[in-house]
């Protein structure tokens, strides 16, 4: 492959790679885990790079392919009971604003997230990101209404879960 | 719900800090790195089962069988035949590499999906004909070796060892497509459940 293309993607993936990791710790249970997939999505995106034009921006571009890695390309797959860490979960929080309550809101969150299904999770993903429903359901190729009917029950589901 | 729900997506927008960030060369090294994505294991498999019925059909050398049998008369029928073997293979193989360069990352996850199906699908029906010609051929090789061979003509005057020859037979036939089921729904089976799993979970929004 061409060089300057080479150069060009790995500087722009540098500069987003957080689109990567937020994909990969909604999709995987342990950091070995992690780093697999994230070593796939690389790959896909490489193989994908050729085919963007610079149209879309970088980021729309690689969300798409990095979802479709992770739902449908991505094998290895630790099937083990679906939670999070709660060390890493903290993570979330930062140092300043620090509020025990909400900490302890967003832990049971992201566990409750863990337990949705990988479809579900790419809607999940979509909305914290803040994508419209046009754009939900051009990339997972479902209707506009069902991804919104579907969001709401994501939504009353995440609700259950957390309210048993 | 709402409320939780906000305070995930503010959290969820501030995270940039926690993930190790990865630097350029690590990135740089990642992607000359090998792919394990279904799709490059479904492609190997089904290069090994092209080759795997290739080679079968390469090695079962009919023309011998017949001259020992006497019934030469049949090896022009039988040409034709293996001609119209090779030029279905060679479709199948033209579809494969259609289907494969179809797949892509860009698509739709439903789009993609049903392209990666798409590909089994083709995979599938390829077998399914290789078993087909190989159930055919036996019966035909049974029907003649009943009509030429002297051997087994005097077996077919024996009512006991007739039947017994066809229940061997039979049992043979039915062992060679178990065998070959087990093996498929194990290696599809394991490659491919959480691929269905999703699939029908997205046709079921779709409903």
């Amino acid at each position: 492959m061409n060089e300057s293309l080479e150069t060009s993607f790995v500087k722009q993936l540098t500069d987003h790679q957080n689109i990567v990791h937020k994909i990969c710790r909604l999709y995987t249970n342990n950091e070995e885990a992690h780093n697999d997939l994230f070593q796939e999505i690389t790959i896909q995106l490489w193989k994908a790079f050729p085919k963007f034009r610079g149209e879309a921006k970088f980021s729309t571009w690689a969300y798409r392919v990095a979802l479709n890695t992770a739902i449908t390309l991505y094998r290895k797959n630790t099937r083990t009971v679906a939670t999070v860490d709660f060390e890493k979960a903290s993570y979330f929080i930062k140092q300043e604003d620090y509020n025990p309550e909400e900490e302890e809101q967003l832990k049971l969150m992201y566990q409750a997230i863990h337990q949705l299904n990988d479809i579900e999770k790419a809607l999940i993903f979509m909305y914290l990101e803040d994508k419209d429903y046009s754009e939900i359901s051009e990339t997972l190729g479902i209707s506009e209404v069902n991804a919104r009917v579907k969001m709401n029950r994501i939504k009353g589901k995440l609700k259950k879960i957390l309210n048993p | 719900m709402m409320n939780e729900l906000d305070l995930l997506k503010k959290d969820w927008n501030k995270q940039t800090k926690p993930f190790p960030q990865l630097q350029e060369s690590d990135i740089a090294a990642m992607i000359h790195k090998r792919s394990s994505s279904i799709v490059k294991w479904i492609l190997i498999i089904s290069i090994l089962e092209v080759t795997l019925w290739t080679a079968i059909s390469l090695f079962f050398n009919t023309d011998e069988v017949m001259v020992k049998n006497h019934t030469e008369y049949m090896i022009p029928y039988f040409k034709i035949i293996t001609y119209v073997n090779y030029a279905v293979v060679a479709a199948f193989i033209y579809a494969f590499y259609v289907n494969y360069k179809n797949i892509s990352t860009l698509r739709s996850t439903k789009k993609l999906m049903q392209d990666i199906l798409k590909t089994r699908r083709t995979v599938k029906y390829y077998v399914w004909y290789n078993l087909i010609m190989i159930g055919l051929s036996a019966i035909a090789g049974f029907v003649l070796a009943f009509v030429a061979n002297p051997q087994m003509q005097k077996i077919s005057h024996n009512p006991k060892a007739m039947v017994i020859t066809i229940i061997i037979l039979v049992i043979f036939l039915l062992a060679f497509f178990g065998i070959a089921a087990l093996f498929y729904y194990l290696i599809y089976g394991t490659l491919m459940k959480r691929l269905f799993r999703n699939y029908n979970e997205l046709k079921k929004i779709d409903l």
